[in-house]
C-alpha cells in the first residue's frame, strides 16, 4: 500500500482513538495560532471588540481569554 | 547568582535548552538538566551517573518519550492524518513571526536565564527551583562557584521532578547518590 492510500485511509478511520487524537491535536494547534494571530491584532492597534468580530465571539469571550497575557513583542526583534 | 556557575554549569543549562529545542518541549524541565548533566561525557557528573547505574541513552529514549509536551512528534502524527503538515504550518508562522513564534507563551513573570530575547531559557518552575537549591548547595558547602555537581546535588534535593523520577525507576538510591556527590566535591576540594 503507497503511503498516500494509508493516509487517505487514516484520514478516513473509524477508529476513534485515530480520529479523537486527531481533533486534541488540531485543538492544540487552534489554540497556538489564535495566541499568536491575537497577540498580533492587538500589536497593530485593533480593539478587542474588532478582534471578536473577526473571529466571531463576543468581545467579553476574547478578552477574558487573552487579556491577561502581556502583549508580547514582536519575537525576533529586540 | 548567575556570576557563580562556572562554564561547565552554564554549559549544562545550555545544553538543556538544546535538548527541549530539539525534543520540542515548551520548557526546560528537571529531566532536560539531567541531560545536560550527561552530555558533558568527560565530566565527572556524567562519569559519577554512569558508575551508579545511569544509562544516557536510555534516559534520553525516555525523555524523549514523555508527552508533557504539546504540539510535539505525537501531534504532528496525527495532523498528518487529516491533511495538515504541520512543519509546514510552523514554517509560515515562524516566516511571518519569528522563530518559536507557535511555541508556548511564556507566562507573564517566566524567568529568562542568561539574557537573550530571542532564545530565553524557559525554565519550568521546578527546574528554576533546581537551580536555586544548586545555589544553597554551593554556599551551604561553602564553595564560591555553583559547578555541575551543584545542580546534580539540586536535582536531587528537589526531588519530585520528572529527573529524580528517571533516577528512581532506574533503581538509584537518591540520597546514597547524594553522599556520593558530595564525597567527590569533598575529593576534589
Amino acid at each position: 500500500m503507497s503511503q498516500a492510500t494509508d493516509l487517505a485511509a487514516a484520514a478516513g478511520s473509524t477508529d476513534p482513538r485515530v480520529g479523537l487524537r486527531a481533533v486534541l491535536a488540531l485543538r492544540r494547534l487552534l489554540e497556538r495560532l489564535e495566541i499568536v494571530q491575537v497577540d498580533n491584532a492587538r500589536r497593530q492597534g485593533w480593539s478587542w471588540q474588532e478582534i471578536a468580530d473577526a473571529l466571531e465571539v463576543s468581545r467579553q469571550g476574547v478578552h477574558k481569554k487573552h487579556a491577561g497575557r502581556s502583549p508580547a513583542p514582536t519575537r525576533g526583534e529586540s | 547568582m548567575w556570576n557563580r556557575f562556572t562554564a561547565q554549569s552554564r554549559q549544562v543549562v545550555v545544553g538543556a535548552q538544546a535538548e527541549r529545542r530539539r525534543l520540542r518541549h515548551d520548557f526546560v524541565g528537571t529531566e532536560h538538566l539531567l541531560l545536560g548533566l550527561l552530555d558533558d561525557n568527560n565530566g565527572p557528573v556524567a562519569a559519577l551517573l554512569r558508575d551508579a547505574g545511569v544509562d544516557p541513552e536510555r534516559v534520553r529514549a525516555e525523555v524523549a518519550g514523555m508527552q508533557r509536551r504539546e504540539l510535539g512528534e505525537s501531534d504532528a502524527e496525527a495532523l498528518r492524518s487529516i491533511g495538515i503538515d504541520l512543519d509546514a504550518v510552523r514554517a509560515s508562522v515562524e516566516g511571518s513571526f519569528g522563530e518559536g513564534a507557535l511555541e508556548a507563551p511564556l507566562p507573564p513573570g517566566r524567568r529568562r536565564l542568561f539574557g537573550g530575547r530571542r532564545t530565553p531559557t524557559r525554565l519550568s518552575p521546578r527546574a528554576a527551583k533546581v537551580l536555586e537549591l544548586a545555589l544553597r548547595e554551593s554556599l551551604r558547602l561553602r564553595h564560591d562557584t555553583i559547578g555541575p555537581e551543584h545542580i546534580l546535588l539540586g536535582l536531587l534535593r528537589e526531588g519530585e521532578g520528572l529527573a529524580a523520577m528517571i533516577l528512581v525507576q532506574a533503581g538509584l538510591d537518591l540520597d546514597e547518590l547524594r553522599r556520593r556527590v558530595v564525597h567527590s566535591l569533598g575529593a576534589a576540594a
